[in-house]
């Protein structure tokens, strides 16, 4: 009995420490570990949140093409991500500072998990074949990409608190509260189109939001040749 | 009637009309339209607008805006800033991330008009300002130049803090061409083009892109003009060119000259068959038949029907009396062979064999024959041989074959002695014996034929040496082997002649002419002969003889046992003459021996003859001892 609790929380063990991070990076330092640099983290996670943007936006023009010919975007509906306070010019994303940027950015790509996976659902259990083959992969892909993206940053957000860059205010932030309450339309029941426009175009912005944000963190925090 | 009224009527409609064109008609404006709405940096953006119509009155545009998720509507701030038609929008009411939905209203006096409504979000409509303070140089790689093209991004564009990302692209061409070629440059500010044209003028031009947005246009034309670098690069290849060139036409004119060689030395000439009687020709055109039969040598291999008497070189001469003269003559060649063979020029024919055996003057002689054995090689041994054959034969036989009178014993010639003298060979016996004999040419089967004459004819193998007097020169095995063969048949020739030939007091073949010196005649009716040799004076009784000078021939026996001497007349005056007879035909002097028969088998090789007692002991004529011999039976 003793050895199968023990073998059992070996796996457990075993299984939580490899989930951690999906790239095979040692974040904490571990002896025997590759580490890291922050340049590196840095660079690796605008690269991604660079080609989750284009997935995102490439997905909404399809689909704007396919199915509505200019209508009016977001007039009708907002984005179930508008109660996250977000910078909307250079002076004011300059003001916010890393800790909160930082805060923010971990707070929009928590904001996407959920609606993505199951956008990508509904869009490859489409009955009436609106979506080809490549576009539910896609929205596949970025559903991955957000929840990877997110570990990323979480990580670098730590390396950065080692470092002395940010502040020990960024905390762990569960998705669960920062969804606000009108993002509960997948309660509803199925998404039609019109429900897959929307959350493509908003997400597209929101990725975009991500991506510049990171880049911001970045130039404030390693001024390079590349800013 | 009615007519004047539709004239009329249609002159107040043209003039109505005609007040209507020529003057304004005020309508309400037409509809405008938004072109494009810009932003430079994604902080501040700018929209154009086209006006429509305006309906003849003056037309009056306004821009009114409206934010997402607000109804307040708000008109342009700004629209003197972009130009005409335009409305600029600072940073202060710039907001990014949020759909702007703007509309134009053209206004006259008669009425407005609303152009659609547009929805923007200024992150999408981003179009920064071309790259600046391009430049573009010339710069050396490892001897290849190449172009380093550097810019900076517009100045506007807050790229430093990160807040725009922008990719850069460049465009390369010749001053002269017009295709241009492209180089996406990423986030770098600095771009290598290689591979230029020596002494090319280039132009090069820089524009940017925001990650998703516009690309800008392109900055303005840099010149820059490669230098000529490649006149080192074209002498050295020059020099190769010409230095190979030289080396290919030596080459070649070496391998010209030596063509001949070249082609004996690699494509070896075939040699030709060279076969006698082989001809090429009639290989070709000839039948089978015909090119074997040419092949075939007339005279080889010899037929049947050939002589054998034909290989033949020397004859032996027997001589009866009657034919004494001929013997006398054979004699004579014989010894003028001998003297050819011989090396040394003394005359060691006369006398040696009298002195070589072993009868009277043995002991007298016995140094001479060293001597003589020692000085005179050949000839004298086979003198000797020839007389103790002789003697053996007449010993062994006991009666002299008189078949030899009539004919010849032919000797045994080498095979490769030239053909001899032909000579009828009457004595089939003999003839047929010798074709045995010619055609075997193991000793082993001679030896085999009558056995006794085996040891003798072991050591006669100089016997043919004066014998083949046409080929004294020939001392190879082969003339060995012939002169064994010779001897061989020689001794059996004699032997068997012996045998057959019935008692005659002829003598068997005798081919060597022995000339001894007569000593004197003894009281026993026997003629003491003396080898004639110059170191023979010692001995007592070995009288000097003059070397070949004088000798005498036997002429004949006549019927009482007379030993005829022909002497010829060299010196006259020393003639002494045993028993003289005037030969009243020569003029010479003859000495008459006669020859008996003696008992004495071995030891009277010389003649024994009756002498008178006038004959004088000197005699400085030479009998021949084979005829002297022939009378005896040694």
């Amino acid at each position: 009995m003793k050895n199968v609790l023990f073998a059992v929380l070996t796996l457990v063990y075993l299984e939580l420490s490899m989930t951690v991070v999906a790239a095979p990076i040692c974040a904490y330092g571990q002896a025997g570990c590759h580490v890291l640099s922050l340049v590196d983290l840095f660079e690796r996670v605008i690269q991604q949140s660079s080609r989750m943007h284009g997935i995102s936006s490439d997905l909404h023009s399809e689909f704007e093409q396919d199915f509505f010919p200019r209508e009016n975007l977001v007039g009708k509906r907002r984005c179930h991500t508008y109660g996250i306070l977000t910078p909307d010019d250079k002076e004011n994303a300059q003001r916010l500072g890393r800790e909160q940027l930082t805060e923010v950015i971990l707070r929009l790509l928590g904001a996407w998990g959920d609606p993505l996976s199951q956008l990508y659902r509904s869009m490859s259990q489409d009955q009436n074949q609106d979506f080809n083959h490549y576009s539910s992969n896609k929205a596949l892909e970025i559903s991955d990409m957000v929840h990877d993206l997110r570990e990323g940053v979480a990580i670098m957000a730590e390396e950065m608190k080692l470092l002395g860059g940010l502040g020990n205010t960024v905390g762990y932030i569960s998705p669960g509260s920062l969804v606000p309450s009108a993002f509960s339309f997948h309660t509803q029941g199925e998404l039609n189109s019109m429900d897959h426009h929307d959350l493509l175009s908003c997400f597209r912005r929101d990725s975009n939001k991500v991506k510049n944000y990171l880049r911001i963190l970045k130039c404030t925090t390693l001024p390079g040749l590349d800013c | 009637m009615m007519r004047k009224v539709i004239e009329v009527i249609l002159l107040v409609l043209l003039l109505f009309f005609t007040a209507h064109s020529t003057g304004n008609l005020h309508s309400p404006p037409g509809k405008p339209a938004l072109t494009s709405c810009r932003s430079p940096e994604k902080e501040t953006f700018t929209c154009w607008w086209k006006p429509g119509s305006d309906g003849g009155m003056p037309t009056t545009h306004a821009l009114y805006y409206r934010k997402e998720s607000s109804e307040t509507v708000y008109e342009c701030p700004d629209y003197h800033t972009a130009g005409e038609n335009s409305c600029f929008f600072n940073k202060k009411d710039t907001s990014i991330w949020i759909n702007y939905n703007i509309t134009v209203v053209a206004t006259n006096a008669l009425g407005r008009a609303f152009s659609d409504p547009v929805e923007i979000d200024v992150v999408y409509i981003v179009k920064p300002n071309p790259p600046e303070k391009v430049t573009v140089t010339v710069m050396e790689d490892k001897g290849w130049p190449f172009l380093r093209v550097s810019w900076e991004p517009p100045h506007k564009a807050d790229t430093r803090s990160g807040w725009i990302t922008l990719i850069y692209e460049i465009r390369v061409k010749l001053e002269e061409e017009n295709d241009w070629e492209m180089h996406l440059a990423g986030q770098q500010k600095m771009f290598n083009i290689f591979s230029l044209r020596s002494g090319g003028k280039y132009l090069v031009e820089v524009r940017c892109k925001p990650d998703h947005g516009f690309w800008s246009e392109w900055s303005s034309t840099s010149y820059i003009k490669v230098p000529d670098y490649f006149h080192r690069e074209k002498s050295a290849w020059i020099l190769i060119t010409v230095f190979s060139a030289c080396t290919f036409l030596i080459l070649t004119w070496l391998l010209h000259m030596n063509r001949q060689y070249l082609k004996h030395c690699i494509l070896p000439p075939v040699p030709g068959p060279k076969i006698k009687g082989f001809d090429q020709q009639l290989l070709k055109n000839g039948k089978s038949s015909e090119i074997f039969s040419a092949l075939v040598m007339p005279d080889f291999p010899p037929t049947a029907s050939s002589n054998y008497e034909d290989l033949l070189v020397e004859y032996l001469e027997v001589y009866v009396p009657g034919e004494q003269e001929l013997v006398l003559e054979e004699s004579k060649d014989l010894h003028h062979v001998c003297l050819k063979s011989e090396s040394s020029t003394s005359d060691s024919d006369s006398g040696r064999g009298s002195c070589d055996s072993h009868t009277l003057l043995i002991d007298k002689c016995g140094e001479a024959k060293e001597e003589r054995r020692q000085t005179d090689q050949a000839c004298s041994q086979i003198r000797t041989e020839a007389q103790r054959r002789l003697k053996d034969a007449l010993t062994h036989g006991g009666v002299v074959s008189s078949d030899m009178s009539s004919g010849r014993v032919k000797t045994w010639p080498s095979v490769f002695s030239p053909l001899p003298r032909y000579s009828p060979s009457p004595l089939d016996q003999q003839s047929s014996l010798q074709m045995a004999k010619q055609h075997s040419l193991s000793t082993s089967s001679y030896l085999t034929q009558p056995g006794h004459s085996a040891k003798e004819a072991l050591g006669q193998s100089y016997w043919d040496f004066c014998l083949s007097g046409k080929q004294p020169h020939l001392l190879t095995p082969q003339t060995l082997v012939s002169r064994e063969l010779q001897a061989h048949s020689d001794v059996n020739i004699s032997s068997i002649g012996l045998k057959r030939a019935p008692a005659g007091l002829r003598s068997p073949a005798l081919h060597t002419t022995e000339y001894v010196g007569v000593q004197r005649v003894s009281n026993e009716d026997m003629v003491l002969l003396q080898p004639v040799v110059s170191g023979c004076g010692r001995m007592e009784g070995c009288f000097q003889v003059p070397q070949g000078e004088v000798y005498s021939k036997v002429k004949g026996v006549d019927s009482d046992n007379v030993l005829l001497l022909q002497r010829e007349g060299m010196e006259e005056d020393r003639c002494p003459c045993v028993d003289q007879e005037t030969n009243e035909e020569t003029g010479n002097c003859h000495t008459l021996n006669t020859v008996s028969n003696t008992r004495k088998p071995s030891a009277c090789v010389y003649t024994a003859m009756p002498v008178q007692d006038e004959i004088a002991p000197m005699v400085n004529g030479y009998v021949d001892s084979a005829t002297m011999c022939t009378l005896h039976t040694c």
